[in-house]
């Protein structure tokens, strides 16, 4: 499925089921995008991660409920299962698309001007080296005996300043590279959103709304 | 005549939203989004220690201001319209891309929190980028947020007392890092007068 139109129907049925109460829509939804993922052959790892992190909030939601909510059992449950269904649901688009696509899709397909485009996927993939230069930071800070922790101003300036500077020096270089802001561009990849989209969009979305009329529990 | 007026208007708008500003911003976002990751096992100590008392929920407001911070960061170094809003916003996609334990529910956090964040910039008209800016983005921010959590985490079916102490709580959270400490880190830019690089 076209990875804008896919990360639009991810985000309109989290965002649905957040004011839904339905149990046993969430779990559909959970069984769903498990056997999606499943399909697409994820590490046993990867998810690993996505049962066991979830698990904190989730139970700690559901205790504080069962405790001191007016709304009883039943509902501590489906927020229980409403962080499930976020994580899978979410877990259907990051383990399966690239954020490459979507940049793609979200250009040629959804008019986003090229420059906000290609700008934050320039920014994205410099996520290793950011990682990295935080590290920077804090070990030279630690060489002059300074240590920098998330609450330190100085870190966070550091780290702007590091914007700065590549910020100006990546958009000089996509720039030399041809790239000129609002202005139509030829593709080298080029990615449609085809009928069958629409299609799997629509149907999908409609399967939900039938499923939050029909299963009130 | 027109034309040039148009014209002009035109280049007035990109001259804030232009592509090294939209890297910038970018940049930003991720930056925070990472630091903020790096703290991420704070959230779930807390969690599991709030957890058998049932205060689970604190652990979330207790943090909420250090998960905000990316949108007025960004809305004080680029000074614009949507500033905030998109640091925000990219922020918590980071979160999502690098794994966090939110799933798609990041996403739309990230929308809310975006909206908070820019509503305050836009309340003082973009022209108050000072502690009173600052504080009505703040205001903004806690307001919605919470506004956003009655539903999704069911804080609307808690007794008044501990939906008042929450709220309390996570307003002070944004206080500190979204207030305090983004004032400390735009002090240190003022100096520096990193603006001008």
């Amino acid at each position: 499925m076209n990875p804008g139109l896919k990360l639009l129907l991810v985000m309109l049925i989290a965002l649905e089921i957040s004011f839904t109460q339905s149990l046993i829509v969430n779990v559909i939804l959970i069984a769903v995008s498990l056997i999606y993922i499943l399909l697409h052959r994820i590490s046993f790892k990867a998810l690993f991660a996505l049962v066991f992190w979830p698990l904190f909030p989730a139970l700690g939601l559901f205790v504080s409920q069962w405790l001191y909510g007016d709304a009883g059992i039943h509902f501590a449950w489906i927020l229980f299962t409403r962080i499930y269904a976020y994580v899978f649901l979410g877990a259907t688009f990051t383990l399966t698309s690239s954020i490459t696509d979507l940049a793609l899709t979200l250009e040629q397909d959804f008019r986003l001007p090229s420059k906000f485009a290609y700008g934050v996927l320039a920014a994205f993939n410099l996520m290793p080296k950011i990682t990295e230069e935080i590290k920077i930071i804090k070990t030279s800070a630690l060489m002059r005996g300074e240590a920098l922790h998330f609450w330190s101003p100085e870190l966070y300036f550091k780290a702007i300043l590091s914007s700065i500077q590549w910020s100006q020096n990546l958009a000089e270089a996509m720039t030399s590279h041809g790239f000129v802001e609002d202005q139509d561009r030829t593709h080298y990849k080029i990615i449609k959103i085809t009928t069958l989209d629409w299609a799997l969009l629509i149907v999908l979305f409609a399967a939900v709304q039938a499923m939050l009329y029909f299963i009130r529990y | 005549m027109d034309n040039k007026v148009e014209n002009h208007q035109q280049h007035q708008r990109q001259s804030a939203w232009n592509l090294r500003n939209i890297i910038l911003i970018a940049l930003i976002a991720i930056f925070c989004g990472i630091i903020f990751w790096g703290a991420g096992f704070l959230y779930t100590a807390l969690t599991v220690a709030l957890t058998p008392i049932g205060m689970a929920p604190a652990a979330n407001d207790l943090l909420m201001g250090l998960w905000t911070m990316a949108g007025p960061l960004a809305g004080f170094v680029i000074r614009t319209y949507g500033s905030a809003f998109l640091g925000e916003f990219l922020g918590a996609a980071v979160e999502v891309f690098l794994g966090g334990q939110w799933g798609a529910g990041a996403f739309i956090s990230g929308l809310v929190q975006g909206f908070g964040s820019e509503l305050g910039f836009a309340l003082t008209g973009y022209k108050h980028y000072d502690w009173i800016g600052l504080n009505a983005s703040i205001f903004t921010t806690v307001v919605i947020t919470f506004a956003w959590d009655i539903y999704k985490n069911g804080y609307g079916h808690f007794a008044l007392p501990m939906i008042i102490g929450l709220f309390v709580i996570r307003y002070i959270s944004t206080f500190v890092f979204g207030g305090l400490l983004t004032k400390a880190i735009v002090k240190l830019l003022n100096r520096s007068n990193a603006y001008n690089l």
